[in-house]
């Protein structure tokens, strides 16, 4: 990871980390190779239009440096926007990871899928009255010459939540 | 007096920051030493919620500790512990009370009168001792004193919570022995990021991470990260060896420790399976 000022701020500080108490939906991103997560808290209010939108987010990292930084990069953006933005933004990072190194590109996919889990979770604990907490795994690998394929949506209910 | 304990994790790691500031030896030396005293006050009062059966972790408020002149962290420090003595009364421990007590009022004395000096660990000025590393070197030197020091402040805890949960002298002198051996790491990698202008408090720790539920899986997954760590120095003397014989030399010695935290992982392994095999 080259370094300049704004990436060791996002290092020595980085963004909304932390959790949030009961919050309304938690979401969890996994590396199934190595059992690195990021867990991603939302707390969701309604817009004037009727829209969920994102009113508070924190993140928790059970990983390396670059992804610490990844989540403060991503959860600042997606904080205050709407779910319809945020799957925007969450499409655009996933889209941008295609020409990254799997092993960089493992850190980032990490927390947006976690981000995409938690809006996922919070939609569903919707439908069904209750929370639910979702785990997405990834598809990209930290080792490139450990490259496994496993289906980057595949999603369970998290045991320990 | 579980807040108590977050408040001693918190003002622990303020001293341990503040010795990382400080250019001054007798003031480095007095928060370093007062730094340790704060981790013991922690394991104290920590045995005592488990004495009592209460429900505790180590969750902990963010630390802003980005200060100009060392005063201000000495203050935020004396501010720290008079708020912690006045949640004194929490504690029904007569014996305990009165050690914190008599240890935090000595303390605030001497914060207080200790010299103030300009801080320079938040410049980023990224040069260490006047060395001159490649800008590669510096990025890889960076990343890594972010990485592990994090990593040092998770084991110091995850082995203090195994420590403080099981009832196995031999299990414990190991334990201890991993808590000491992190303590330094953590306590070098520090002073370099303070020296390079990139202090910063290791972040907070998610509880899955010491509340192990499966020590043969935790012990088996710590090997290998030792293992990946040795790796990790290698390259990183690779990196830096180029520019400066003392840094290479530092991560040799580093990389040559973590050998030693290997095989005390494995002594640990190898004990307690035989121990569950022996009921």
């Amino acid at each position: 990871m080259e370094m300049d000022k704004e990436i060791i701020q996002h290092m020595s500080n980085p963004n909304n980390y932390g959790r949030i108490e009961d919050a309304d939906s938690i979401g969890i991103g996994e590396n199934p190779q190595n059992g690195e997560k990021v867990l991603v808290y939302i707390d969701v209010e309604k817009d004037c239009s009727g829209e969920y939108v994102i009113a508070d987010i924190a993140f928790e990292a059970i990983a390396c440096m670059t992804t610490v930084v990844a989540g403060s990069i991503i959860t600042q953006e997606a904080r205050d926007i709407t779910f319809s933005k945020c799957e925007e933004l969450i499409s655009v990072t996933l889209g941008m990871l295609e020409n990254v190194p799997p092993e960089e590109a493992a850190c980032s996919e990490m927390v947006a899928v976690a981000l995409k889990a938690a809006i996922d979770g919070y939609l569903l604990s919707q439908e069904k009255g209750e929370k639910q907490t979702l785990i997405y795994k990834i598809g990209h690998s930290c080792s490139p010459d450990k490259e496994f394929s496993i289906e980057p949506q595949e999603e369970k209910q998290c045991k320990n939540c | 007096m579980q807040k108590l304990l977050v408040k001693t994790h918190e003002v622990w790691l303020v001293t341990l920051m503040a010795s990382f500031m400080s250019n001054n030896a007798e003031s480095k030396r007095v928060l370093n030493d007062f730094s340790d005293i704060l981790f013991r006050n922690l394991t104290w009062i920590e045995r005592d919620l488990i004495k009592r059966g209460e429900d505790y972790d180590y969750n902990r408020g963010n630390l802003p500790i980005k200060v100009d002149s060392l005063k201000v962290i000495l203050s935020n420090i004396s501010t720290r512990l008079t708020d912690m003595e006045l949640m004194l009364s929490s504690v029904d421990n007569e014996e305990l009370r009165i050690r914190l007590e008599s240890d935090w009022d000595y303390m605030k004395f001497r914060v207080n009168i200790l010299n103030d000096e300009k801080v320079t660990a938040f410049d980023m000025n990224r040069t260490y001792k006047n060395y001159n590393l490649s800008k590669e070197a510096v990025d890889a030197f960076t990343l890594f004193l972010f990485d592990e020091s994090y990593k040092e402040y998770e084991l110091i805890m995850i082995y203090n919570y195994l420590k403080a949960h099981f009832d196995d002298d031999f299990l414990n002198k190991i334990f201890q022995i991993l808590v000491d051996e992190s303590m330094f790491h953590l306590k070098s990698f520090g002073n370099m990021m303070a020296e390079m202008g990139i202090l910063a408090v290791p972040r907070t720790l998610h509880k899955s991470l010491y509340q192990i539920e499966d020590v043969v899986q935790f012990l088996k997954d710590g090997i290998e990260e030792e293992t990946a760590a040795k790796e990790m120095c290698r390259d990183l003397s690779a990196a830096v060896g180029r520019d400066t014989e003392e840094l290479a030399r530092f991560f040799d010695f580093i990389n040559n420790q973590e050998s030693y935290h290997i095989e005390l992982m494995k002594e640990a392994l190898a004990y307690y399976e035989k121990k569950e095999l022996d009921g």
